[in-house]
């Protein structure tokens, strides 16, 4: 990338890798810390030098486990900081983001998903929905976890990455895949939208004037770890009532609903808007934030429609939460495939069609 | 008059209490750092990356910020407090499993970095907490709960020598080896530790000091015996000195 | 006159300090402290103490919090 981006007026077309980079600089980001892998590498690539020209932080990391470290270390000190990493190497990281769930810290991710398992390919996939969502870590925890459709997209919800994580003092991750990262699409930036999180109360900086702050995750009464994670458990509740972010299109009236998450969400709708043109009644709805997961308004359209069908382009990993909020009440049924590009739109409508002759 | 010439550091917290096992030198090496804090006056701008092992109870004795990294995560984390916050004084307090082992990547790449952070490197032989294992520092023929025969080198490999390899890094700017066999050897650690401290206020570079200790309770030693072990069988393999010097033009 | 202050409570037993005094003015305690252990007293009858901390600089526990000399 030749052109220094930062802040813009208009609308400019961009790489969502580029984007995801050059937001994060809007939105304050101190510290990079990272490792190199594909589909993501000009995150990296586009901070090494963004962040030297700006005086912040940039270090190429000895791993992932070093990046991810260095990140927590940085975000101790209360200063927006992050990494990003695809699939393979977000494995590697499981074991920090659980410090960072335990140590209470503002720590933000991108993973942009590549096929797996293992190796794996560099082709886009979605197959790390459970790694983002449930997670590999140890102990009960959650992540926040925004999944972008478009290269806005992309732009906007790392904001809201940042500031979700520093709100709520807790891991954040914003999901992409392979395709959102490599693709180019107009986008605009403008400011960071969002109010600074005031870290003052807990961050690192010395003991001048103060009691000194230890961030630790060691606790070595049970009755301690008991209150501990009831407390943050308490958190993640507030996070459902007051943070869900969904797209939903034409769902009041649909029989069938359509949902998938991140790049899918694009050629589902095209699929929708098809199906709506031959007189069906269909409607696509698409979770922003996969945790907290919009479980009240799936189980609100599992009473209006008759059938959801998930697309996602794995096995089926999105499906599981779905099923749970629609509790069995209508048919989930699902198209998918582990890896590669998107589900064309035409069998898209073929499986709607099925559905609807069954 | 009388004058006092030894006192309980300052900055150690109010009413604490090693947990060591008796005889342990970590209650001696966490106490030279925290001498070394106090005289240089570092308190109100300290933060300590701890880490897992014997080592990570220094926030329950020393009274300055601190983050618990994972274990070999330490210096990864100190890094990032760091870079984030360069005016402030970083420094690690680890055992050598988690800095030579399974955080050597972590470290090594911080000394070629050459990080501004010091790290303390306690060297007993052996993984303590988990009650004594082979560890990657644990001697040729040495006896663990995991080398039952001795650490016999078709089986096991060779111990690292830590100083030595960190003295290499060109992003070093001091790596000493010192001991806490004996109380001048005591007093010369804590002038290492000391010059560790500075040449990071100085901005230099890494800074690296490795400290032979006794673990009693895992040598299955008395607290003297164990002593006479770190004189006459580790300080012969692991030999104390100064390995880099960048101030006096000193390197392996 | 020279003398240390030790904390029988932070005391573990392990001895390294009996050792360390080139006066031998340290002795193990006929009382068991709060840990179960017999700790070290300072035995100085004669004023004989240099004040040199040799034994609180070797203890691992800071049981012998203060030394004085002179």
């Amino acid at each position: 990338m030749t052109t220094t981006l930062n802040k813009s007026e208009g609308k400019v077309l961009i790489k969502g890798n580029y984007a995801i980079a050059n937001a994060a600089v809007i939105a304050g980001c101190q510290c990079y810390f990272g490792y190199p892998i594909t589909p993501q590498s000009e995150i990296g690539e586009f901070m090494s030098g963004k962040m030297q020209e700006l005086g912040r932080a940039y270090v190429s990391a000895e791993s992932e486990l070093g990046a991810i470290n260095m990140t927590i270390g940085a975000c101790s000190t209360g200063v927006k900081a992050m990494t990003s990493s695809s699939s393979c190497a977000i494995s590697l990281m499981q074991e920090g983001i659980s410090y960072a769930c335990s140590d209470e810290l503002p720590v933000v991710i991108v993973s942009v998903m590549r096929g797996g398992p293992g190796l794996g390919n560099i082709y886009p996939s979605q197959g790390d929905y459970e790694q983002a969502v449930i997670g590999g870590g140890n102990g009960d925890y959650r992540i926040i976890v925004l999944a972008p459709g478009t290269v806005q997209e992309c732009v906007d919800l790392t904001y809201k990455t940042f500031y979700l994580a520093h709100k709520y003092r807790m891991p954040a991750m914003l999901l992409a895949d392979g395709l959102l990262g490599q693709m180019m699409e107009p986008c605009l930036f403008g400011d960071y939208p969002y109010p600074e999180v005031d870290n003052s109360e807990w961050m690192l900086t010395g003991a001048k004037n103060r009691h000194r702050r230890v961030i630790r995750s060691y606790a070595p009464l049970a009755e301690d770890q008991c209150v501990f994670l009831n407390k943050l458990f308490n958190k993640y509740k507030v996070l459902e009532e007051n943070e869900v972010m969904y797209d939903e299109y034409m769902v009041d009236d649909a029989d069938i609903v359509v949902m998938s998450f991140g790049s899918m969400g694009r050629n589902v709708k095209s699929a929708v808007k098809a199906c709506r043109e031959k007189g069906l009644k269909v409607g696509a709805f698409r979770p922003l934030t996969l945790f907290p997961f919009p479980n009240r308004k799936i189980e609100e359209l599992s009473h209006s429609a008759k059938k959801i069908l998930v697309t996602e382009i794995n096995m089926g990993q999105m499906l599981r939460d779905v099923r749970l909020a629609v509790n069995g009440r209508i048919p989930v049924e699902f198209l998918g495939k582990p890896v590669g590009s998107m589900i064309d739109i035409e069998d898209i409508v073929k499986k709607i069609e099925s559905m609807i002759e069954v | 008059m009388a004058t006092q010439v030894f006192k309980v550091p300052d900055i150690m917290i109010d009413g604490f209490k090693f947990g060591f096992c008796p005889g342990c030198d970590h209650g001696v090496a966490m106490r030279l750092v925290a001498e070394c804090l106090d005289e240089l006056n570092l308190q109100e701008n300290t933060i300590c990356a701890s880490a897992i092992g014997c080592s990570v109870c220094i926030y329950d004795y020393i009274n300055v910020d601190t983050i618990e990294a994972p274990h070999g995560r330490a210096i990864a984390e100190a890094t990032g407090v760091k870079r984030a916050k360069p005016d402030k004084f970083v420094f690690t307090y680890q055992g050598d499993g988690d800095f030579a082992s399974i955080g050597l990547a972590e470290s090594m790449h911080a000394a070629l970095r050459g990080e501004k952070i010091s790290a303390i490197c306690i060297n007993n032989t052996n993984y303590g907490m988990t009650g004594g294992q082979l560890g990657p520092t644990t001697m040729v023929g040495q006896v663990t709960t995991t080398s039952p025969t001795g650490r016999n080198l078709e089986y096991y490999g060779y111990p690292m020598k830590i100083a030595e390899q960190f003295a290499l890094c060109d992003g070093v700017a001091f790596s000493a080896r010192v001991s806490l066999d004996t109380v001048p050897n005591i007093r010369k650690a804590k002038a290492a530790i000391k010059k560790a401290f500075e040449y990071q206020i100085k901005g230099l570079g890494f800074s690296f000091v490795e400290i032979l200790s006794s673990c009693p309770t895992n040598w299955r030693m008395t607290p003297q015996k164990a002593h006479d072990r770190v004189r006459d069988e580790m300080m012969k393999v692991f030999v104390p000195g100064v390995y880099k010097d960048i101030l006096e033009s000193k390197q392996v | 006159m020279s003398h240390i202050v030790i904390d029988d409570k932070q005391c573990k037993a392990c001895y390294l300090c009996i050792d360390e005094c080139p006066k031998k003015l340290i002795k193990v305690s006929d009382k068991v402290n709060n840990l179960g252990a017999r700790p070290v007293e300072f035995y100085d009858p004669n004023g004989e103490c240099l004040g040199c901390a040799m034994c609180a600089t070797r203890c691992p526990d800071l049981a012998i919090r203060e030394v004085y000399r002179g």
